[in-house]
């Protein structure tokens, strides 16, 4: 099929931007052109046109990775350690991973790339871990809005199942990356539960969890509360049951319910 | 194009003033403009107070990252959710600027300029026509800062716009800022340039501040508008004779709420002396 000449330009103007070998686009600037195929007035224009087009490729390539820098201070600082955070990011701007028009969506779609690539995992076992833990607050506090889920009551019964709020998270990390920070950017191999939630206010809030709290806040979700309590071997519930009610005042639990969240 | 009660210089509306902004009515700014792709999908503190601003002052919206020009397919799902918002918003019109800012389907978050071509002309009418008949208002197209022509240009920048405004038949939002900064980086009177284009079309103006680096100057929206970009403005406002809104857009080098309303009421002075003597010389 005939691909157009100004599709063939905007490809070469997507290459030119984010193409590491076209670092050196003023030592040949008429490359990115004649990789596309366009004819040689066009492979001119890129040529005569150097400073614009060095313009370009630094303007879109900040606007890509400002906000990675900004999102991934410590996985910049531990990559920067030994000189990888751009070859880094070069790997992800290669992969063309960005798919959303929205600003916000870089910093995801830099982590679902660090998921399914895995680069780096095997000399940093806890770099997605890292990154995960980096972008979990502001993935919590910027979820969307929804309404309030109804037919829930505020405290618990040992026949109910607990409803999380939708913007909250349970995650498990066998590191504690929550305690990395630029000047430590290497984090202590411990597994580490935390609750991720947005408070009343709508601003989002970390609490580091037990083992004990985390798998029952998972498990109670999908089987009653005491059942869920005998099944991981916890003899006083009570206490739990306790934290469970601040949580839901605080906003982390929308509330318990007889049935089932996804079946009611 | 009725802009009704959208009149004066307004104020794009960003993260930085959001609380002032909620907690405040005293501001004296006509209308604010908004980027639906900040506030669709969000929630939060930071949204909660977007979308109380939002149901109480008159708001223009303005997208960022449509590539009108380009070649990937329209996310519907998003123009849905966008559709709603410009109804819910109640403005009357919506913005995109007129580039490509994604190429098979990787999203380059740059205003990229669209090769002033024949072929190219062609196939974005088809592509403005295409995203008009997916809105529930009519659209306006934005002309950009450009730094390089995208291949061996067969027009000026002035043709390929008006002929897109033309042959889409949609209507302008003037970014003077960007007729300054075009004009002197391809060195070109902007006044004359202007004097070219369907000012007919005009329904709304952009103006913001810009910097020198080097040989080149950026559309930065992160400095205080100069003097001689105001003059356009005027110039601008002369010659339509009518009211239409400006709005200051200030994306970098964020200053304070009181500062940045400063430098719209001079905004506003300069735009009211120009219709000022817009009336007197009809009258």
């Amino acid at each position: 099929m005939h691909e157009s000449r100004t599709l063939r330009l905007q490809r070469a103007m997507g290459a030119l931007v984010l193409d590491g070998d076209e670092a050196a686009i003023e030592a040949d600037p008429g490359r990115v052109a004649r990789r596309h195929d366009l004819p040689g007035a066009d492979q001119r224009a890129f040529r005569d046109q150097v400073l614009g087009m060095l313009t370009y490729r630094e303007l879109a390539r900040a606007s890509l990775i400002e906000p990675l820098e900004t999102m991934f201070p410590v996985l910049k600082a531990l990559l920067e350690g030994t000189e990888s955070w751009e070859p880094c990011v070069q790997a992800f701007l290669d992969a063309r991973m960005v798919r959303s028009s929205q600003y916000r969506d870089i910093a995801a779609a830099f982590l679902g790339w660090l998921a399914t690539s895995r680069w780096g995992l095997e000399r940093w076992p806890f770099l997605l871990e890292l990154a995960h833990a980096e972008i979990l607050e502001t993935l919590v506090a910027r979820f969307p809005d929804s309404d309030p889920i109804e037919g829930l009551h505020p405290d618990p019964g040992p026949a109910d199942f607990v409803v999380l709020d939708p913007a909250t998270q349970v995650v498990t990390y066998t590191h504690a990356v929550h305690r990395a920070c630029v000047e430590a950017p290497s984090p202590e191999p411990r597994p580490t539960h935390l609750l991720a939630f947005r408070d009343e206010a709508g601003l989002a809030r970390l609490m580091e969890l037990t083992a004990a709290t985390a798998a029952l806040l998972v498990r109670a979700q999908s089987q009653p509360l005491a059942e869920a309590a005998a099944a991981l071997d916890i003899p006083d519930p009570a206490e739990l049951t306790r934290l469970f009610q601040d949580l839901r005042r605080e906003g982390a639990i929308a509330g318990f319910q007889a049935t089932p969240p996804f079946t009611s | 194009m009725g802009q009704g009660r959208f009149t004066g210089v307004g104020v794009g509306l960003r993260r930085p003033h959001l609380e002032q902004v909620a907690g405040r009515e005293d501001h004296g700014v006509p209308f604010w403009e908004t980027c639906p792709e900040n506030v669709i999908g969000e929630g939060g503190r930071f949204h909660r107070m977007t979308r109380a601003i939002l149901e109480r002052e008159p708001i223009l919206t303005h997208g960022l990252a449509m590539s009108v020009g380009g070649f990937d397919p329209w996310d519907e799902a998003y123009l849905q959710d966008l559709g709603e918002f410009i109804l819910h918003s109640g403005t009357p019109w919506h913005s995109e600027h007129l580039c490509f800012t994604s190429v098979d389907g990787s999203c380059l978050h740059e205003l990229l300029p669209i090769p002033f071509t024949r072929e190219a002309l062609r196939h974005t009418i088809t592509r403005v026509r295409g995203l008009q008949s997916r809105l529930p208002v009519p659209l306006l197209l934005e002309n950009i800062t450009y730094y390089a022509e995208l291949g061996n240009a067969e027009m000026d920048e002035a043709d390929f716009v008006s002929a897109v405004l033309e042959g889409a038949d949609v209507g302008w939002l003037l970014d003077v800022n960007n007729v300054y900064v075009n004009a002197l980086n391809f060195g070109f009177d902007p006044k004359e340039w202007l004097s070219r284009m369907p000012l007919e079309r005009v329904a709304q103006l952009h103006i913001a501040g810009h910097r020198k680096f080097g040989d080149l100057t950026i559309d930065t929206h992160g400095a205080d508008v100069i003097d001689p970009v105001i003059d356009l403005m005027q110039w601008t406002l002369a010659r339509l004779g009518r009211p239409v809104p400006v709005l200051l857009e200030r994306d970098n080098h964020i200053p304070a709420l009181d500062a940045l309303l400063a430098e719209r009421a001079r905004l506003q002075r300069a735009y009211d002396a120009a219709l000022a003597l817009c009336e007197v010389r009809h009258a």
